[in-house]
């Protein structure tokens, strides 16, 4: 029998501190010649964050800017590693941090499907299955053969969301991407995003967008100056963010 | 166990990543295959002109052969390091935003290499058939050599990868210490014409002995040395293991590294 985790992330006592070099010396001459010239400030990012996000929670992660989200969020993804404290995830994790990453512009639209869903983790088989489902989703059509070079922002845009959003991952880290494409296209996110959340994924946003974070979400995590100030349910913390924030 | 399951299940990615990378250099098919062969043999003709004149006729039988069956595996080893030295850099766009086990990148690199020195293989093949010393049984061997090259590779690969993003101008020092290592491996030259005061260069050196396996299968047409061969595997896995710890810490602060 497997064990039922009733967490999907669980964030325990992490702290995450950047090096801040002024003026860096990366090559080992560098390091050598001018030993004393490393300086650096510590900057703390999170300071001692605390949370946990159940199986099939939506959550928004809102905040200004340098409070931390970004960097919690990466945490998540295991790009990078807290100095202190643990993060433990359940199940096949996507993120969305940038759009198109790993995006070649020589290959076609259909050779990047298969690099870019590869680098999520998905098997050839997997890759099959969704293609037709990818294509649709992009609405390239005919163009999904020629090299991206070729395409316009808005078209490399839909692929790598199209791309990203059908990796069939049990949780879902989503960096600040909402505003890929034109009114129709981002209604269409949304949209999927709501299908995904009702089909019970674990989703956590980043964003700046209050109105979307309201519409997908049903708790929001506030957080400032690398702690969290405020977490509960989205409209009661986005009026207050509001509030303090003007 | 992590790692096996980590290449498993991006077993897509290491695929693709090595078929970009073969058909990137095979690209427009016939012109990419002529420029890579043009560009071994135009080095086994530059070392065949220049070293016998030299050494003053004091060559090896079939010098043209001798040196090609050294070159070949060299030249998978050496560009397979220098490749690696810049493979995380050289794909920081991914490193930093997306999560992959990372291992990926020198893995791929030096087992597309890998292919590209089976294919290369076909050069060793024409000169020995060209030369008329033919083909010996001894051909079976073949992939346990390269199967002992490969890890060892792979061990170095891991610790070269992962240093380099620390400090960005070992790439140069790398560059400089493969040029070192070509002169004390015996390539151009077989491992009795050099002096008794430098043999133990020669003989700490582990490619000598991956050479010398495939001159045996090649060249001289006899068994190779297993017992160096094994001793060369068993530092080649423990070199992996080393590789892959130095690798698995540093790997951690890729992303802010870059």
């Amino acid at each position: 029998m497997k064990k039922e985790e009733e967490y999907a992330i669980e964030v325990q006592d992490v702290y995450k501190t950047f090096d801040v070099y002024l003026d860096k010396a990366n090559s080992l001459k560098e390091k050598m010649l001018f030993w004393k010239r490393n300086r650096k400030e510590v900057r703390e990012v999170l300071k001692g964050i605390n949370l946990n996000i159940k199986k099939g929670e939506a959550v928004a992660l809102i905040g200004v800017n340098g409070s931390g989200k970004s960097t919690l969020l990466k945490l998540m993804t295991k790009i990078i590693y807290p100095n202190k404290g643990k993060i433990i995830t359940h199940g096949k994790l996507t993120s969305l941090l940038e759009l198109g990453a790993g995006f070649h512009a020589d290959f076609s639209g259909r050779e990047n499907i298969y690099f870019n869903a590869s680098i999520f983790g998905l098997t050839k088989k997997e890759i099959d299955n969704r293609l037709e489902q990818i294509i649709e989703f992009s609405e390239l059509k005919d163009y999904i053969d020629n090299p991206v070079r070729t395409y316009s922002s808005g078209m490399f845009m839909r692929l790598a969301f199209a791309v990203a959003i059908n990796v069939d991952a049990d949780i879902l880290l989503v960096d600040e991407i909402l505003s890929v494409g034109d009114q129709h296209f981002q209604a269409k996110c949304i949209d999927k995003m709501k299908e995904l959340r009702n089909e019970g994924k674990t989703m956590v946003f980043v964003t700046h967008s209050l109105g979307s974070a309201k519409e997908l979400c049903d708790r929001a995590v506030w957080l400032s100056n690398g702690v969290i100030k405020m977490d509960g349910d989205t409209n009661t913390v986005v009026e207050r963010y509001i509030e303090e924030t003007k | 166990m992590g790692f096996f399951k980590g290449l498993y299940d991006y077993r897509e990615l290491l695929k693709t990543s090595i078929s970009k990378d073969i058909r990137g250099k095979y690209k427009n098919s016939i012109l990419g295959i002529f420029w890579s062969f043009l560009n071994p043999l135009l080095q086994i003709a530059v070392y065949a002109l220049v070293f016998p004149l030299l050494m003053r006729g004091s060559t090896v039988e079939n010098y043209t052969v001798f040196i090609c069956c050294g070159l070949i595996p060299w030249t998978f080893f050496s560009t397979a390091i220098s490749r690696t030295s810049f493979t995380i850099i050289e794909n920081g766009n991914i490193v930093k935003k997306v999560y992959f086990p990372r291992e990926i990148l020198p893995i791929s690199v030096v087992t597309s290499e890998a292919i590209n020195f089976v294919i290369s293989t076909i050069i060793i093949i024409a000169f020995v058939l060209g030369y008329g010393i033919g083909l010996s049984k001894y051909i079976i061997f073949y992939p346990i050599v390269l199967l002992v090259q490969y890890f060892l590779l792979i061990g170095i690969s891991f610790i070269v990868s992962s240093v380099t993003v620390y400090f960005r101008d070992l790439q140069h020092f790398i560059g400089i210490a493969l040029q070192l290592l070509f002169y004390a491996t015996p390539i151009v030259y077989a491992p009795g014409q050099i002096p008794e005061s430098f043999q133990w260069i020669i003989q700490y050196n582990p490619m000598t002995y991956i050479i010398n396996a495939f001159r045996d299968i090649f060249y001289y047409q006899q068994m190779p040395d297993f017992v160096s061969l094994g001793v060369v595997l068993a530092i080649s896995i423990a070199l992996c293991f080393i590789g892959y710890f130095i690798f698995h810490k540093l790997q951690k602060k890729f992303a802010e590294e870059m």
